[in-house]
C-alpha cells in the first residue's frame, strides 16, 4: 500500500484570499489518503444568508462570546431564517482552513522476531502495522527508515493497536486495539496492504497483550474494566475468554501492558492506578456495554461514586490468577519512579522486569522478584537513549536487545538488554528525520478552544 | 490510543507543528479516553471528565506538563459512573457555575466550583425526561439546557431542548428529531450561546457497512465514513427540520468527527476527528 503525504505552508487569510486547502478523500473502500494542495484563490465577499440582525461578533476573549452575549440578552438568538438548499450545499463543501495532523507515523507497540530478523511495530496515526529489517540502523541523513511491508486500510481493522505479538512458530502477527475497535486481529506472514485479517477474535477494548507459548494461552488488559482476560491462541470469533482476573482485590487499576513469566508462572501488570469498584449485581458482559455472555468477560457495572486515583504500579500475579484473587505482590511507591508505566517485558535470562515509563521518558528495570516500595535496578534514561513517551517495549531473547516503540518520537531504539543510564541505541528506526518530535494525537474525542491564549485545547 | 494527554495547539498552527504545551503524566490524573471537554474563558479553567476514577477534573486554564488539577469532583456523593463509560462527556455554564454530566437516562449538575465529594446541586430524572442522554450542551444567555439522546416517548433520536434550570421530571419544552434532521451519530453536541445556535453531528444518507462484519460486533461503518458533518440549528426549531448549515461534510474531508469547537473572532469552526487523528479548521462566517 502506498501513502502519499505532502505537507506545505500556505498562507491562511490573506485579504480574502483563503489559502491553499487539504482534503483526505475517502476512496471506497479504502483507508487510501490522497493530499491535494492547491493554490489561493479569491472568496467574493457578499451579504450572507440570514446576515439581517446578526450582532457584533462577541468580545475576542470569549470563546462562545457569553459574556458579551449576556449583556445583549436573549433577544440576540432570534433565529434568522436559514439559507436556501443551494447555499447550504455549497457551505458543506466548502474545504478546509487548516488541519493539524502529525505526517509521520507514531510508534505505540512493538515485537521483534529473532526468527526472521524483523522488528514489527503498530502506528497509532495512520491505523498501521508496520515490519521493519531487525538490523536496520537508519543513517541520520535519511529521512525515514523503510518498512519492509505495511498493513493498512478499513478491511484490516486496525485502528489503535497497543499490543502486538508475533508468533515465533509462524511469523503471524497478532495485534490488540486499546480503544475503538473490539477485535483483536491476527495476519499471515505474507499478509500486506488493506487486507482483512487472517482470524478475528472479539476481545472489548484491551490495552496489553502477551502469549504463554508453552501453555498457548493469549493475555489481554481491559483498562476500562481493570481486568485480564484469557483466551485459548487458537481462538476466534466470539470464543469467549478461559478465564478472567477482575475484582477489588486483584490490584488491578487502569491495566496497560502485560508480561508473563511461563517458567515461574507469572504474570505482570502495569497499572496506571484509576480504579472504581465492580458493583455487587454487575454481570459478565460480552466487552464494554455489550450483551450478557459467557461468565468469564468482564463484568462492566460499577458502583457509582466509587472511583479514585491511585498510585501506579506493577502487580505481580500467578499465571493462572482468576476472578478477585490478590496478587502475589505489587511493586508501588514513590521509589519506583513509575510514571504512567504502559508496556513491560519479562527478561528470562537476568530474571528481571522492564517496564515502558511513559510519562518519565524512560524504561525502568526492577528485580522480578522485587515487591513494595522497590527502586529500580537500572535506568535508561536521557538525552542520548532517544527515549520519548515509551508506551511499547519488547525483548529479543536471542540476541540479548530491549527494543522500545517511542510514541513521542516516531521511533523505535534497540539497546543491549543490560544497558543502563544514558546510553545511546544501538539501532534506531524511525518514520521521520531524527529527532521529530511527534503530536501524540490520538483519538482526539473532544475540542476546545482558548480565545485568550488563541490555542486550540485537543484531548486524547 | 496509547497515550493520553490535553495539547495546545496554537490558533493557526497546521501539518505537523507541534502543540505549545501538553497537560500528562500521573499527578494530571488523567486516563484514556476523554470524550468531553469545556474550556472556561470566564475563570480560566479547564474540565474534563475521567471515567475510569468516576471524577470531574478541573485544570488551572494556563497547565502545562505534569500538573495536577486545582480541583476534583469525585466520590460517592457524586453519583458519578452509572454506567460502563460515564463520566464521559459534560458541559460548563461559566456564568451559572455549573457543570452538566450526562448518564444514561439522567443529568448531574455540579456547582463548578465544587471539590471533593459533593452531591449533585439537582437531577434532571424521570419518565418524561428522556430514555437516554448521549451528550449535553447549555446556553446561559438564552437558558435552556441541550440535550441529544433518546427521548422519553421512545421516537427517534434527536435533541431535546429544556429550561436550563430544569430538575426533576420535567419535560423537554421542544425537541429537533425526524428523518430531515439526520440526527443519528454519537450524539454529540455543543451550543453558541450568542447566536442561540447548536451544532451537533449530523450524518447523512443510508448507514452501510464498509466492509463486511463477520466476526465482531462493532459496525466498522464506525471505522470511518464519508456521510458525517456538523449540523447547525437554532435552539427555536422543533419538530422534523433539517439543518441549517451543515459543515465539513457530508461526503467532505471529514471521517470520523468528534469535538467541536468555535472561534467567534476568527469565524473558524475546529473539529476533531478519529479516523483523521487530527483536528480540522473550517471558515465559516455564516453562523458568527
Amino acid at each position: 500500500m502506498s501513502v502519499t503525504r505532502s505537507w506545505q505552508r500556505k498562507p491562511l487569510f490573506v485579504l480574502g484570499m483563503i489559502g491553499a486547502v487539504t482534503v483526505f478523500a475517502l476512496a471506497k473502500g479504502s483507508a487510501e489518503r490522497s493530499t491535494q494542495v492547491g493554490g489561493p484563490r479569491l472568496v467574493s465577499i457578499e451579504p450572507l444568508p440570514g446576515e439581517a440582525g446578526m450582532c457584533e461578533p462577541p468580545s475576542p476573549g470569549s470563546s462562545l462570546g457569553v459574556p458579551a452575549a449576556m449583556q445583549q440578552g436573549a433577544g440576540s438568538a432570534a433565529a434568522a431564517a436559514g439559507p436556501n438548499d443551494d447555499a447550504r450545499l455549497a457551505a458543506s463543501r466548502r474545504r478546509a482552513l487548516r488541519v493539524i495532523r502529525d505526517p509521520y507515523a507514531a510508534f505505540a507497540a512493538i515485537a521483534v522476531d529473532p526468527i526472521r530478523d524483523e522488528v514489527v511495530v503498530t502506528d497509532n496515526n495512520f491505523f498501521q502495522i508496520l515490519v521493519y529489517d531487525r538490523l536496520a540502523n537508519t543513517p541520520p541523513t535519511a529521512s525515514q527508515t523503510e518498512p519492509k511491508r505495511i498493513l493498512g486500510g478499513l478491511k484490516t481493522k486496525i485502528e489503535f493497536q497497543a499490543g502486538v505479538y508475533v508468533d515465533p512458530a509462524n511469523g503471524e502477527i497478532y495485534a490488540a486495539n486499546n480503544d475503538t475497535v473490539d477485535t483483536m486481529v491476527v495476519f499471515s506472514r505474507q499478509s500486506a496492504g488493506d487486507v482483512a485479517p487472517t482470524r478475528e477474535l472479539f476481545t472489548g477494548q484491551t490495552y496489553g497483550l502477551a502469549v504463554d507459548d508453552d501453555a498457548q494461552e493469549i493475555f489481554v488488559s481491559v483498562q476500562n474494566d481493570s481486568a485480564v482476560l484469557v483466551f485459548r491462541k487458537g481462538a476466534q470469533k466470539t470464543d469467549g475468554p478461559i478465564r478472567r482476573l477482575q475484582g477489588d482485590h486483584t490490584g488491578l487499576a487502569a491495566p496497560h501492558g502485560l508480561a508473563v513469566d511461563p517458567k515461574n508462572r507469572l504474570m505482570f501488570v502495569a497499572n496506571h492506578g484509576a480504579v472504581r469498584r465492580m458493583h455487587p449485581d454487575g454481570r459478565p458482559t460480552m466487552g464494554t456495554g455489550g450483551a450478557e455472555g459467557q461468565k468469564t468477560w468482564t463484568i462492566s457495572r460499577h458502583v457509582p461514586g466509587s472511583g479514585k486515583n491511585g498510585p501506579p504500579s506493577i502487580t505481580i500475579h500467578a499465571i493462572d490468577a482468576n476472578n478477585d484473587t490478590p496478587p502475589l505482590r505489587t511493586i508501588i511507591g514513590p521509589d519506583t519512579q513509575l510514571n504512567w508505566p504502559t508496556g513491560v517485558v519479562f527478561d528470562p535470562k537476568r530474571n528481571e522486569i522492564y517496564v515502558a515509563n511513559d510519562a518519565a521518558d524512560s524504561i525502568l528495570v526492577f528485580s522480578a522478584t522485587a515487591s513494595g516500595n522497590a527502586a529500580p535496578v537500572r535506568v535508561v534514561r536521557g538525552p542520548r537513549t532517544g527515549i520519548k513517551h515509551p508506551t511499547g517495549i519488547a525483548l529479543d531473547t536471542q540476541n540479548d536487545e530491549l527494543w522500545v516503540a517511542n510514541y513521542g518520537n516516531h521511533s523505535a531504539t534497540a539497546y543491549k538488554a543490560g544497558a543502563d543510564g544514558d546510553v545511546a541505541p544501538l539501532r534506531t528506526i524511525r518514520s521521520s528525520p531524527p529527532n521529530t518530535l511527534a503530536l501524540m494525537i490520538g483519538n482526539p474525542g473532544a475540542l476546545a478552544y482558548d480565545a485568550g491564549r488563541e490555542e486550540i485545547l485537543a484531548p486524547n | 490510543m496509547s497515550h493520553p494527554q490535553i495539547a495546545a495547539f496554537a490558533r493557526l498552527a497546521e501539518g505537523g507543528a507541534l502543540p505549545t504545551r501538553r497537560i500528562f503524566g500521573q499527578k494530571t490524573r488523567l486516563g484514556r479516553t476523554i470524550h468531553g471537554m469545556a474550556y472556561d474563558d470566564v475563570h480560566d479553567e479547564i474540565v474534563v471528565p475521567q471515567p475510569q476514577a468516576q471524577a470531574i477534573m478541573t485544570f488551572r486554564g494556563g497547565a502545562d506538563g505534569e500538573e495536577a488539577p486545582i480541583r476534583v469532583i469525585q466520590g460517592p456523593l457524586t453519583l458519578l459512573g452509572d454506567s460502563d463509560d460515564d463520566p464521559d462527556r459534560l458541559a460548563l455554564d461559566p456564568v451559572n457555575h455549573e457543570i452538566f454530566v450526562p448518564q444514561k437516562d439522567y443529568i448531574l449538575v455540579f456547582d463548578r466550583r465544587a471539590n471533593g465529594n459533593v452531591a449533585p446541586l439537582r437531577i434532571l430524572k424521570g419518565p418524561d425526561v428522556f430514555r437516554r442522554a448521549s451528550g449535553v450542551a447549555v446556553d446561559p444567555v438564552n437558558n435552556v439546557l441541550l440535550v441529544s439522546g433518546s427521548p422519553a416517548d421512545g421516537g427517534p433520536r434527536g435533541v431535546m431542548i429544556f429550561e436550563r434550570t430544569a430538575e426533576g421530571n420535567a419535560k423537554p419544552l421542544r425537541m429537533i428529531r425526524g428523518p430531515k434532521t439526520d440526527l443519528r451519530g454519537g450524539g454529540r453536541i455543543f451550543s453558541y450561546p450568542a447566536r442561540g445556535l447548536i451544532l451537533a453531528e449530523g450524518e447523512s444518507g443510508t448507514r452501510r457497512n464498509v466492509v463486511s462484519e463477520e466476526a465482531n460486533r462493532t459496525p466498522l461503518n464506525e471505522m470511518a465514513h464519508d456521510r458525517g458533518y456538523v449540523g447547525v440549528w437554532s435552539i427555536h426549531d422543533s419538530g422534523d427540520v433539517p439543518p441549517r448549515w451543515m459543515i465539513g461534510g457530508p461526503r467532505g474531508m471529514m471521517l470520523q468527527i468528534r469535538g467541536v469547537a468555535l472561534d467567534p473572532k476568527n469565524k473558524t469552526v475546529m473539529i476533531s476527528d478519529k479516523r483523521l487523528n487530527a483536528v480540522v479548521t473550517f471558515s465559516f462566517p455564516e453562523i458568527f
